[in-house]
């Protein structure tokens, strides 16, 4: 009987009710590409675009395991399916690189900020990618390889602990072959067939010659790599504003609501992944 | 504004008319010094007269645990759960506490609004109460008074020899309509009601001395008593950070997603999968738990997300003082970037 009475509250949008409510999506294709990292094919339903930007992530479900956040590895020029490259680190992924195609999980997003490609439209792209941190990075250089008139230049730096852990060795492969890509490769440790480049990524800095006021970097990497790779950006002389980085934070939500993935005012998952680095330095807790 | 007299042995009868309108929740007492809100079931146990509960109304809208969808193993299928809305009716909440609701609206219905919170929401009226300010409670230094009617649909002031029922919205008159015999209460002048805890400048100046508090040393001090129990997370009416976890039924045939509480003094509330811990040290996490009250949503609201409830303080297990630690960085913005104190005039800019 007292229902009328009305109170400041108004009747919430049904929209909201899908919220935290993932869609049933399909394992298509899955290739192990390391002893740890297993690369998936997922088809939403009905084969729709994910609508991703390069840089963007998606919570995974695997229901009776919870959720994770999971970069985007596909580009959003691959139409009707979409990829994601998976460390096993913890249950939910241990569990994850058990599924065959076929199988069902569940997914939401995708959430965040990606590369800005509109401000990278027509400028040098330098992509430094350490680790797994290449995996968001590929969605971005295959934007740019399937659109290579739009930008200029197209500088990739990868860097890896082993030559074991070298992730999507077809594709380096044909980065490599590529004429129009400048692709160079590191590892920290060497191994007795590999003829590359030894040592940390940042010592494939120094050696470039770039276009200063030109270029935007794309780096991704673990939290220790950012502070050397900043240095040796900074003693290049290219501009803070010309530098985008994509931080790793623990997400339950992706809306902007658990506050797990807080960085001083900024929620990674909304504002973030990915950063221009004059916001980070504004940031105290970003990088330590 | 309308008001009455309500006398103290009228009040048994307005929480009886109360609970024919709806589901009525009230203080009561839990053990030998602590208050719960609870469902009304008998109104001779409400108690109106108490000085904080040891968790706020929150606990309503935002349950400790709550089911946010469940699935099927066997089939892959899941389901939508959605959360009931009844009328219900919180009598006897105190000023610091409806304005923590308000500003968990706010949490909620900005950006990703939230149906689960808000629909919980939806159907709620609120019936304040005046208190007797304790050693603990702070709510005028940030800005909210004992008598602050914001929110409230109706507002019971105490004072010598009864209630003045104050009718603050449409709502809370329909609430009181059948409920008869009230007499227009005369107008009175305000109670005096001291906080002997404060916060030693204006609320509007905190956000200049947080923009100087990041490398305190205090953040430190405090870690060292610190234990990281999370207590303080536990009891702050406007916390509102979760964690959400799947548990599968023992028939390992279906399963519920849950959220739950999280608090950010915890030691893994920041770490990731690969065992990165962006907030590792207690003084770090102290830190971004008292810039989540004063500063970082304060910036954009223009509001202190910290309500003076003093529970913080009241429950730690560590004797840690919020407000001793605020005036430790007022203390501190003094010596170093005014470099004199700031003259009573000066504090409210």
């Amino acid at each position: 009987m007292s229902n009328h009475i009305r109170t400041g509250i108004e009747e919430p949008d049904r929209k909201m009710l899908e919220l935290y409510y993932p869609e049933i999506a399909e394992i298509t294709r899955t290739k192990q590409i390391t002893e740890l990292e297993k690369w998936f094919e997922i088809a939403l339903p009905g084969n729709r675009d994910l609508n991703h930007q390069p840089g963007q992530f998606v919570q995974v479900s695997l229901f009776g395991f919870g959720e994770a956040p999971i970069s985007v590895t596909s580009s959003p020029t691959k139409r009707g399916v979409f990829e994601l490259c998976v460390r096993k680190v913890g249950t939910l992924t241990t569990a994850m690189h058990k599924l065959k195609p076929g199988d069902r999980i569940g997914i939401r997003g995708p959430f965040g900020h990606g590369f800005d490609l509109q401000k990278m439209e027509g400028k040098d792209i330098l992509i430094i990618g350490g680790g797994i941190g290449i995996v968001p990075l590929r969605s971005l250089i295959n934007t740019v390889i399937d659109r290579r008139s739009d930008f200029g230049r197209f500088i990739i730096l990868y860097g890896a602990k082993t030559p074991g852990e070298l992730l999507f060795k077809d594709e380096l492969k044909s980065w490599r072959e590529d004429p129009t890509i400048e692709y160079h490769v590191t590892v920290d440790q060497g191994t007795p067939d590999w003829d590359g480049n030894v040592g940390v990524i940042t010592t494939l800095i120094p050696r470039l010659d770039l276009n200063l006021g030109n270029t935007i970097a794309a780096v991704v990497g673990p939290p220790i790599m950012y502070k050397f790779v900043l240095m040796a950006l900074k003693s290049k002389r290219l501009p803070d504003e010309n530098i985008y980085l994509s931080l790793e934070r623990r997400m339950k939500c992706g809306v902007g609501k658990c506050g797990h993935c807080q960085i001083n005012h900024s929620y990674v998952c909304q504002d973030g992944p990915v950063y221009h680095y004059p916001v980070i330095k504004q940031l105290p807790e970003a990088i330590q | 504004m309308e008001k009455f007299n309500l006398s103290t042995s009228r009040l048994n009868a307005l929480i009886k008319h109360l609970m024919t309108r709806g589901i009525v929740y009230a203080p009561h007492k839990n053990g030998e010094v602590s208050f719960s809100f609870d469902e009304v079931r008998d109104p001779g146990k409400v108690i109106l007269n108490y000085n904080r509960t040891l968790q706020s109304i929150k606990k309503y809208f935002l349950p400790p645990r709550e089911q946010l969808l469940s699935f099927s193993l066997k089939s892959g299928s899941l389901s939508k759960v959605e959360p009931e809305n009844p009328l219900r009716i919180f009598l006897g909440v105190h000023s610091y506490d409806m304005q923590a609701v308000l500003r968990l609206d706010y949490n909620f219905s900005q950006g990703n609004p939230e149906l689960n919170y808000l629909k919980r929401r939806q159907n709620s009226l609120f019936i304040g109460v005046s208190f007797e300010p304790d050693t603990y409670h702070f709510s005028r230094s940030v800005g909210i008074m004992v008598e602050e009617f914001d929110g409230f649909d109706l507002f019971l002031d105490k004072h010598s020899s009864g209630y003045t029922l104050y009718v603050v919205t449409q709502a809370g008159e329909e609430l009181l309509s059948g409920f008869d015999h009230l007499e227009e209460a005369p107008d009175r002048p305000a109670t005096h009601r001291e906080f002997r805890n404060k916060i030693k400048y204006n609320f509007n100046r905190l956000s200049e001395v947080f923009d100087h508090a990041w490398d305190s040393s205090v953040w430190e001090e405090i870690a060292q008593r610190c234990v990281g129990c999370g207590t303080c997370n536990l009891v702050c009416p406007t916390c509102y950070c979760f964690d959400v976890e799947d548990d599968v039924n023992l028939s390992l045939a279906d399963g519920s997603r849950y959220r739950s509480w999280d608090g950010c003094m915890l030691n893994s509330f920041a770490k990731v999968a690969g065992g990165e811990n962006f907030r590792a040290d207690l003084s770090d996490r102290q830190r971004h738990r008292v810039y989540r009250k004063f500063k970082y949503i304060t910036d954009v609201t223009g509001e202190p997300w910290c309500v003076g409830c003093g529970r913080c303080t009241a429950y730690c297990t560590a004797g840690i003082s919020i407000v001793e630690t605020v005036n430790r960085l007022c203390e501190e913005y003094e010596q170093t970037v005014l470099r004199k104190p700031l003259a009573k005039q000066d504090w409210v800019l």
